[in-house]
């Protein structure tokens, strides 16, 4: 049981770990796209560690507590997450029903802290990311329950398994109409251009992030760090087939976040309006008729 | 047809007709200036807004010290014959009040705090036209008289900074410095005294 | 068994503990500045050429940031009316620590070509603490990024201590701010 904790730890810290130093380098080449040098590789630890060394200004005890409930919550969840098809923390706990249910853990924690700070931008940006998460989640479920139906589990490395067994097809190719929808939630997930609307910086002074400085701040940063790393495996291991050690995890990984940053540097940002008309639109209708197409017909390729 | 020429003489006449005028002149193309009575202001808005100079552009004043006089200008702009059109009349300086043209245009609420904050004209009829507008905590005549001085002010309030030593850019260790004030004294003696 | 012998560790003292720890903070801290744009006056055009990939202002780490208690560097662009700086004072209190203020054009040095004015401020020094002077009306984007570079040496040095000055010099502060402003609070329609 220790050993089982110990290595979940472990889990969480190897996805901290990739996913900063991945988010440094991105910031590179979105800058050489942009005909400059970019910062340094490490500059998001850098970022990190001097939110961590100010001193920080609180406003109550139900502010403090939030940020540090939705941290331990994302924490909690990223313990779970399978690496490769056999490296798990935690056996017969990598439902994926249980990362849905965690991850509401630390939208709460955050949205209770953003609400105790007192100021109406903070409570406009949570009432935002509200809604981005009822567009995006309703589409993204239908393709994954059309997954889970196909593959008979629905524990994470169980599919991994199955699209990693002979004469299948990585999903993202068996469910072509699911595959875009998917990438599409993954963006609206991340909080990526063109759906950056619950952040917002010029517009609602970053939203739920309005007054916080220093520690608490730095705190947010790791959080976002660790939700950016559960939401990117589970997309790659339930679409492209996870992997079977962990060089290939990381390239996968790294091509997945690279690509999802390039589409989104190229778009500007919608409103909140046209992000839930965006998603109740064409993504639903494909969602739907990959779920028919799949179950009833069984047209997998 | 739109001739601005036809629009500047319509406007001539129509003017003529309903006031005594003054003074008129004529300021660019499509601008003309004309100067009436204080009592005449309201009777002259009301009918140019009636015949179709619906959009009032600004309202101000002008400080001649020597007449010891304000002179109000409002400027009016029509969107079918343009033409702007400017109401000059010279008011009091002594005790100086102007009735509001609130009842007129409406917009003007904004525009007589500014010329009561900045010149310290009243308006009557404007229910509140001694509210703050831009100066904030502002405790002299009002600014933009003539007889207010912005450096004595600056002076007074806001200390300046003190440079005990000389320095020149181009010449950190002051090889030139005698050749330099020589030729400053010389140029100031050809412009007729110290600068101010 | 415990062993006889002894060789005294030389322990550090709690100052030098202190200070290793700072020049750790240090490194970090002037590696990824984060400012806050306020753009008082008219040298916050010579911040977008900065910011963009014309003078790359993200090599060096810093960045722009929405709020000010997400801030370090509280930057000051151009001229202050007296309405400014008493918003200005606001958002400089509510940074959080160690925090910096970059004061660029020479409007803030002595008054630049609005010295005799009115409503407009001749010395920012003497109301709240400044860290690094950029001088020019306005100053070349180069020499806005070398007067950034210089903000870095000198939180290097430990040199960059305004936040700390303005802790133990605050009555000062605060009597050269209540004699030219009259008051620092905010009394407008909006504020009621």
């Amino acid at each position: 049981m220790i050993l089982n904790l110990l290595v979940g730890l472990g889990v969480a810290l190897f996805g901290f770990v990739l996913q900063t130093g991945l988010a440094g380098f991105n910031r590179k080449i979105i800058g050489r796209l942009q005909k400059r040098h970019g910062p340094k590789w490490y500059q998001e630890y850098l970022d990190i560690f001097k939110l961590l060394s100010k001193k920080s200004i609180s406003h109550g005890w139900i502010f403090d507590f939030g940020v540090i409930m939705a941290l331990g919550g994302i924490i909690g969840t990223a313990m779970f997450m399978p690496l490769t098809s056999t490296f798990l923390a935690f056996e017969n706990y990598d439902n994926f029903f249980i990362f849905v249910y965690l991850l509401a853990v630390g939208m709460l924690g955050m949205a209770m802290s953003a609400s105790g700070s007192g100021n109406p931008w903070a409570s406009i940006g949570v009432m935002r990311a509200l809604t981005t998460m009822l567009a995006y989640e309703v589409p993204f479920m239908i393709v994954v329950l059309t997954i889970i139906k196909i593959s008979g589990t629905s524990s994470v490395a169980g599919i991994q398994l199955f699209q990693q067994a002979a004469g299948n097809n990585w999903f993202i190719i068996a469910l072509p109409l699911g595959g875009i929808v998917a990438v599409l939630a993954l963006m609206g997930m991340l909080g990526k251009k063109p759906f950056e609307t619950y952040i917002a910086p010029a517009e609602i002074a970053s939203g739920p992030m309005v007054e916080y400085g220093g520690k608490q701040l730095g705190m947010l940063f790791i959080l976002h760090e660790i939700s950016v790393f559960i939401e990117v495996s589970l997309f790659v291991h339930l679409f492209l087939g996870g992997a079977t050690n962990i060089f290939i995890f990381i390239v996968k990984y790294a091509a997945v976040y690279t690509f999802v940053n390039l589409i989104s540097n190229v778009n500007g940002r919608f409103k909140i309006d046209q992000v839930v008309k965006f998603f109740y639109k064409w993504p639903l209708l494909m969602a739907v008729t990959q779920a028919v197409v799949a179950i009833y017909f069984g047209w997998v390729i | 047809m739109m001739n601005s020429t036809n629009n500047l003489d319509f406007v001539k006449e129509f003017v003529n007709s309903k006031v005594q005028v003054l003074k008129t002149e004529s300021v660019d193309k499509q601008q003309l200036a004309f100067e009436v009575n204080q009592n005449d202001v309201h009777l002259l808005l009301s009918s140019l807004k009636s015949a179709g100079w619906i959009q009032m552009s600004y309202l101000s004043a002008i400080d001649w010290i020597e007449e010891n006089k304000f002179e109000m200008v409002y400027v009016l702009f029509n969107w079918d014959k343009p033409v702007y059109i400017q109401v000059r009349a010279k008011i009091d300086r002594e005790n100086p009040v102007m009735d509001s043209i609130l009842p007129i245009f409406p917009g003007a609420k904004y525009y007589e705090r500014e010329v009561h904050e900045f010149f310290g004209i009243a308006f009557p009829g404007n229910p509140d036209y001694k509210k703050q507008l831009i100066l904030e905590g502002w405790d002299d005549i009002p600014p933009m008289r003539k007889d207010f001085d912005p450096k004595v002010y600056s002076d007074r309030k806001f200390p300046k900074r003190e440079y005990p030593q000389d320095f020149s850019v181009t010449d950190p260790k002051n090889n030139s410095k005698a050749k330099r004030e020589a030729r400053e004294v010389r140029a100031t003696s050809l412009r007729g005294g110290k600068k101010q | 068994m415990k062993s006889t012998k002894f060789t005294p560790v030389t322990k550090l003292s709690k100052e030098e503990v202190d200070r290793k720890w700072w020049e750790i903070g240090d490194f970090f801290r002037r590696n990824s500045l984060w400012m806050l744009m306020y753009c008082t006056g008219c040298c916050a055009i010579e911040l977008p050429p900065a910011m963009t990939s014309a003078y790359d202002m993200e090599r060096l780490g810093m960045g722009p940031m929405a709020t000010p208690r997400q801030a370090d560097i509280l930057l000051v662009s151009g001229y202050l009316s007296l309405k400014t700086l008493r918003r200005l004072i606001y958002t400089y209190e509510q940074m959080s620590e160690p925090r910096f203020v970059v004061a660029l054009g020479s409007c803030p040095i002595n008054g630049g070509i609005y010295h005799d004015s009115h409503a407009v401020i001749n010395q920012l020094d003497q109301y709240i603490p400044v860290d690094v002077y950029v001088a020019g009306c306005m100053p070349n984007t180069e020499s806005v990024m070398n007067g950034f570079v210089d903000l870095m040496i000198k939180i290097k040095n430990k040199t960059a201590v305004g936040w700390k000055n303005y802790h133990k010099n605050f009555e000062w502060y605060k009597e050269n701010q209540l004699n030219s402003l009259g008051e620092v609070v905010v009394h407008d329609e909006f504020h009621q």
